[in-house]
């Protein structure tokens, strides 16, 4: 349970599959991973459901489970960022980037995020601006 | 540039931050020349929204002039005067084009946050929490607005500031509110909260067509811009007489209000003291974030089948909400964040034909150092407070 998620981006899966494979858009994480991603046509021309279900063994015992809890949510959330990241350059050409997250959307930022204010020239290049 | 940062509850100040810089192709950056302090940002204010941090720049209201554009903003040149909508929307996910813009699906980078507690994620807000993005916030010299090719409206003529500021955010919200209530002419409309917001949905109610307009509060000062200003033909002040779904029901033969609107939110207060007591009890130690003090009356005097209409800000969850009465009245619940995008323009005409001026519910004026001050002003209701307006 848990090892699935899906998230709707405009275009046809002609399309959305040709974005995912080029470099400009391509998800890393999700590709490098094993995760099994299938593409489906959304109902009513709402575009593309991307479905990724993550590869997992069942954890031995509760301390087992525990510890997939604490890693295996990390590693959906690190996919569910990525989905959202694809969907915002597909669908509006950049990644939303604020001055809390000026990187955009990331599970590590959640943690640690800035004050809701500008950035420092130096910070800049390290937000990847 | 200074601006005016939030650094814990009951405390905002004005302090010295680095300015904005274009992060995106698609960002322009604003000098602001007037900003406003929002109902809402009270929210932030008085700690019932979390996720905010020492140093969030505030402020979700802004107007002023295009000083820099990034690569992809090709609508805007240096120089123009716009007016920025508090949504941060992208213009192109399924919802933007469906002119959902406050649920817009790429604009909050922190929208696993948001989807945590809503289901889904919101868009982004300008200085309205992390939960909403994290976006620095107006209440400042300058801001940088995302997707600026989609958000700010230009202004080209000559009305003031204080005429247009409020397109950004409490005119339409007012106005979605009134539409939301299906008005075909003849109706009683219910607002509950003669803020600014509620000042902006009675007016609207009238524009569009109501025959009678109650509004409830309990500052006499707030009813009487309510009904001298705005346009309300009726008063309730719920200090002076706390039942007012027994009022509402007298004011109307005993049917209710066809709609009510409920432009208070989270923070509503009720007149009765032993249920206010309780109610800031359980918000106090945390079994509720949001009051339901206006939003019970509202459901209780609403006629049967008519339209509940809810545009004040709630942030979690509410203890005791009625839905027995709700459901066997049935009645339809509306509501959202306003997708200002899609009033904006109609409303400025509005304005621009003389139909309303916006600027009536501006009390104060002060400049961006007296912000902290105008916090308290507003909070506490001092000096016949409606709203603030601050200069940069």
């Amino acid at each position: 349970m848990g090892s699935t998620t899906a998230l709707t981006v405009l275009g046809s899966p002609d399309e959305v599959r040709r974005k995912w494979e080029d470099p400009t858009f391509r998800p890393e994480y999700i590709t490098d991973s094993d995760a099994d991603v299938t593409f489906r046509e959304a109902p009513g021309d709402r575009g593309t459901e991307i479905h990724v279900a993550l590869q997992r063994a069942d954890p031995k015992g509760k301390l087992g489970q525990v510890f997939q809890k604490v890693v295996g949510s990390v590693s959906m959330a690190k996919v569910k960022d990525e989905l959202r990241r694809f969907k915002q350059l597909v669908e509006t050409g950049e990644v939303a980037r604020s001055e809390a997250a000026p990187e955009g959307e990331r599970a590590e930022r959640k943690l640690k995020q800035r004050p809701a204010q500008p950035l420092e020239q130096s910070e800049l290049q390290k937000a990847g601006v | 540039m200074r601006a005016n940062v939030w650094s814990g509850r009951n405390t905002v100040q004005v302090e010295n931050v680095p300015d904005p810089k274009i992060l995106n192709d698609r960002d322009a950056i604003v000098k602001i020349t007037s900003t406003a302090i929002c109902g809402s940002d009270l929210h932030l204010y008085d700690g019932y929204i979390p996720t905010m941090k020492k140093g969030d720049i505030l402020g979700h209201e802004f107007m002023g002039e295009v000083v820099e554009t990034g690569r992809g903003v090709s609508n805007l040149a240096v120089g123009d005067r716009v007016v920025v909508p508090f949504p941060i929307a992208c213009g192109q996910c399924a919802n933007c084009r469906n002119e959902l813009y406050s649920a817009c699906e790429n604009s909050n980078p922190n929208a696993g946050l948001a989807e945590k507690m809503f289901g889904h994620p919101t868009c982004g807000i300008f200085g309205y929490s992390h939960l909403t993005g994290g976006y620095a916030g107006g209440q400042a010299e300058y801001a940088r607005v995302p997707y600026a090719d989609v958000g700010p409206m230009k202004i080209e003529d000559d009305l003031t500031d204080e005429q247009v500021l409020f397109l950004s955010d409490i005119f339409p919200t007012g106005y979605m509110g009134a539409e939301f209530c299906e008005i075909t002419g003849g109706e009683c409309i219910a607002v509950f909260g003669a803020g600014p917001v509620g000042q902006f949905a009675i007016a609207s109610a009238v524009m569009l067509g109501a025959e009678r307009v109650i509004a409830i509060d309990q500052f006499d000062y707030r009813l009487e811009m309510a009904r001298n200003k705005a346009g309300a033909t009726d008063t309730i002040n719920f200090d002076a007489d706390p039942d007012v779904v027994e009022q509402l029901k007298v004011m109307t033969g005993g049917r209710g209000p066809d709609a009510v609107i409920d432009a208070v939110g989270m923070e509503s207060v009720s007149g009765h003291a032993p249920l206010q007591a309780i109610e800031r009890l359980k918000q106090a130690s945390r079994q509720e974030t949001d009051s339901g003090a206006a939003l019970r009356d509202a459901i209780l005097a609403c006629r049967p089948g008519g339209i509940v209409s809810v545009i004040g800000v709630y942030g979690g969850l509410m203890d005791k909400f009625p839905m027995g009465a709700l459901m066997n009245k049935g009645l339809s619940l509306k509501t959202g964040q306003c997708h200002v995008h899609r009033y904006m323009k109609p409303l400025y005409e509005h304005v621009k034909q003389g139909h309303i001026d916006p600027s009536f519910v501006v009390t104060h004026k002060l400049g961006l150092g007296e912000a902290p001050n105008g916090f308290e002003t507003f909070k506490h209701k001092e000096d016949e407070c409606v709203k603030v307006v601050l200069k940069p």
